[in-house]
């Protein structure tokens, strides 16, 4: 059993690696570490978080560029530089932002072996990688890409807010392993995917043919998805209303789904804990108020023919812009739709291996059923995300310590997609049941945000009970 | 040990700390107003073929020296072309296989046919066995782009110079144009 946990926990180890919440990963002393990982091993009894207050949550990234590749304060032309910067970006380069608000969050032990935990939090997650091809076209034209393939499978983004409802159970099976699962009902509230696209537009040159060039627009494909945005788009509805609209929506009102998150934590040793969890196995069906809009089709012109003279036989001007806009439409189809669609929620992987040191401190009450713990940690830790074309992934090595009774310091280093630099910390502290708590990532962003590719900050406050 | 006081100072100093360095320098975010696109965009425009048939008139059945062909280019009263289009380069070619000279007349014509913009210039003549290529491209500058931007159609006149060779052959016309943008 234990050699079969080792090696399915190398196995996610292999095969993701990763960033995100990873300063409130294996956090035992904070709720919050059941929402990344419900087989979390945790050392309270109870909690009850401030309503709205409990988690805010906030991270932004892009992979390449950053405010002062645009706008650095020198003599330089500012276009160059937006143009230097779109030919430095590739089709793999994305930017994120990602919201998350707990709305109520509350839990308690149910006995010795289990901890039962629920709440809603709202939550927005926009994601899009560099629309190279596309931006390339828009930004420059097409003189300087005579022959060169405008792809417009580059463009793939996604963006959702919703509210999501949920109810977890962390079970201790015995003293080494510790499970859980978290279910999750979610209510959406707006959604948009473009992640299929596909085509190219190209210009030949033609020495041969009977132009200087031929324009090709090769199999385009390209489908944008909606939810929840028809009904907002201006037909008149007053702002209330659209409020009332969305306020409805996060209660079951609009689009729903269904999601659930797994984990697990088994100590191989007193002071060696390997963890590993899965967050939002999901799928949202996207039926309620959807328009889609598609583009597809192929089309090739040499320019447009005149056939001398330009009347026809009947002595009326031939229409020629009006014939070849015709074909263009015949050939290259415009449609909006209202057809459902599914989306699935990004789903994420977390591992990681702890070692404890320093001084061993437990629980005096026999009812807790928590391991022992050490005074201080080390860990490494794994994150991947499942995004529209990529698997992104990170990975943090981490200092946590017990300073005093009530205060807690979490430092980790983290490598990703957006920073090798990326230094945070979370600091905790309670004051007798009421905890307060603040997380940083790439603290060095901070000395200068335009310089800065990411930045993550996540705060809150509740009550914990610990008996 | 810390105590609790030295913790909350600690917490505080850190918050505080973040709070005074964190920050945005070394950029000018005014420059956002100086952001443009400037795409170039090759454009395809118009093309045809021409035999000695096309110069007889369909209702006298006789030989003309001169034709001409109208087109509407619709794009050219669209709000990016009316609003961002800054120069135009225009490019024309004929390969000539007739032994004639021809004389080439390109109007832009506004929706009322008022002249808005000429380009003339002799079509070399050439032989079935060594058609001879003439190519003119004419620059329109930012000073003068207000002619194309009022035009909406495009006017092809051709004049054949007749001489004492058979009139024969085939005059191909190729065009295209260079469209620079700011937006």
């Amino acid at each position: 059993m234990r050699e079969l946990f080792i090696l399915a926990f190398f196995f996610i180890i292999i095969s993701c690696q990763g960033q995100n919440k990873q300063l409130l990963y294996n956090v035992s002393w904070l709720p919050q570490t059941l929402m990344s990982n419900p087989g979390a091993n945790i050392t309270f009894d109870r909690h009850f978080g401030v309503p709205f207050l409990s988690q805010v949550h906030v991270s932004a990234g892009s992979t390449t560029a950053n405010l002062h590749d645009i706008f650095e304060d020198s003599d330089a032309d500012i276009n160059e530089r937006v143009t230097a910067t779109i030919r430095r970006l590739t089709n793999k380069d994305h930017f994120m932002v990602n919201e998350q608000l707990e709305i109520v969050s509350l839990g308690w032990r149910l006995n010795k072996e289990h901890y039962l935990s629920m709440g809603v939090y709202q939550e927005m997650d926009m994601f899009a990688y560099f629309p190279k091809d596309p931006a390339v076209l828009v930004n420059e034209g097409n003189n300087d890409y005579i022959n060169l393939p405008f792809d417009f499978s580059d463009l793939a983004f996604t963006g959702e807010i919703l509210t999501v409802y949920h109810l977890g159970l962390n079970k201790k099976i015995n003293p080494w392993l510790t499970v859980g699962a978290r279910g999750k009902l979610y209510s959406g509230i707006f959604n948009v995917e473009s992640t299929n696209n596909s085509g190219v537009f190209i210009t030949r040159d033609t020495p041969e043919g009977p132009n200087y060039y031929r324009h090709f627009a090769e199999n385009i494909d390209i489908r944008v998805n909606t939810s929840g945005y028809a009904s907002l788009k201006g037909d008149g509805q007053s702002v209330q209303e659209s409020t009332k609209d969305l306020l409805k929506r996060s209660f079951f009102g609009g689009n729903f789904g269904a999601g659930i998150d797994l984990g697990a934590t088994y100590a191989y040793r007193e002071n060696l804990i390997f963890t590993a969890s899965v967050q939002d196995i999901g799928i949202m069906l996207q039926r309620s108020d959807v328009e889609n809009y598609t583009y597809r089709g192929s089309y090739q012109t040499d320019g447009i023919e005149p056939l001398f003279p330009d009347v026809d036989e009947n002595g009326k001007t031939i229409p020629y812009w009006d014939i070849f806009e015709d074909e263009v439409d015949k050939n290259l189809k415009d449609k909006t739709l209202n057809e459902s669609y599914v989306t699935w929620r990004p789903r994420k992987i977390n591992a990681s291996v702890e070692y404890g040191y320093g001084k061993i401190f437990s629980p005096c009450d026999y009812r807790r059923p928590d391991n022992r713990r050490h005074k201080s940690r080390v860990g490494l830790q794994m994150f991947g995300i499942h995004r529209p074309k990529t698997f992104n992934m990170a990975m943090s090595v981490y200092y946590d310590s017990k300073v005093t009774k009530t205060l807690r310091l979490k430092v980790a280093y983290t490598v990703d997609d957006y920073s090798f630099t990326n230094l945070g910390f979370l600091i905790s502290k309670n004051f007798k049941n009421f905890n307060a708590y603040l997380a940083a990532d790439n603290i060095f962003g901070y000395l200068n945000l335009a310089k800065s590719q990411s930045a993550s900050i996540q705060l809150g406050m509740q009550f914990i009970v610990t008996k | 040990m810390f105590s609790t006081k030295k913790s909350l100072r600690l917490v505080f100093l850190l918050l505080l700390l973040m709070g005074v360095t964190s920050c945005v320098k070394d950029v000018d975010l005014s420059k956002a107003e100086e952001i443009s696109l400037q795409p170039d965009m090759q454009v395809d425009l118009l093309i045809f073929e021409v035999t000695e048939q096309d110069f007889i008139d369909f209702g006298t059945n006789q030989a003309r020296t001169v034709i001409r062909d109208t087109v509407r280019l619709e794009f050219l009263d669209d709000d990016y072309i009316q609003n961002d289009l800054e120069e135009v380069e225009l490019s024309f070619k004929y390969i000539n296989s007739f032994p004639q000279q021809f004389k080439s007349s390109i109007s832009f014509l506004s929706e009322s046919d008022r002249k808005q913009y000429q380009v003339d210039f002799d079509v070399d003549p050439g032989n079935k066995n060594n058609p001879v290529p003439t190519e003119w491209i004419e620059y329109i500058d930012n000073s003068n782009i207000g002619a194309i931007k009022r035009s909406i159609k495009m006017v092809v006149e051709l004049e054949v110079l007749p001489n004492a060779q058979e009139f024969s052959g085939t005059l191909n016309f190729q065009s295209k144009g260079l469209f620079s943008f700011q937006f």
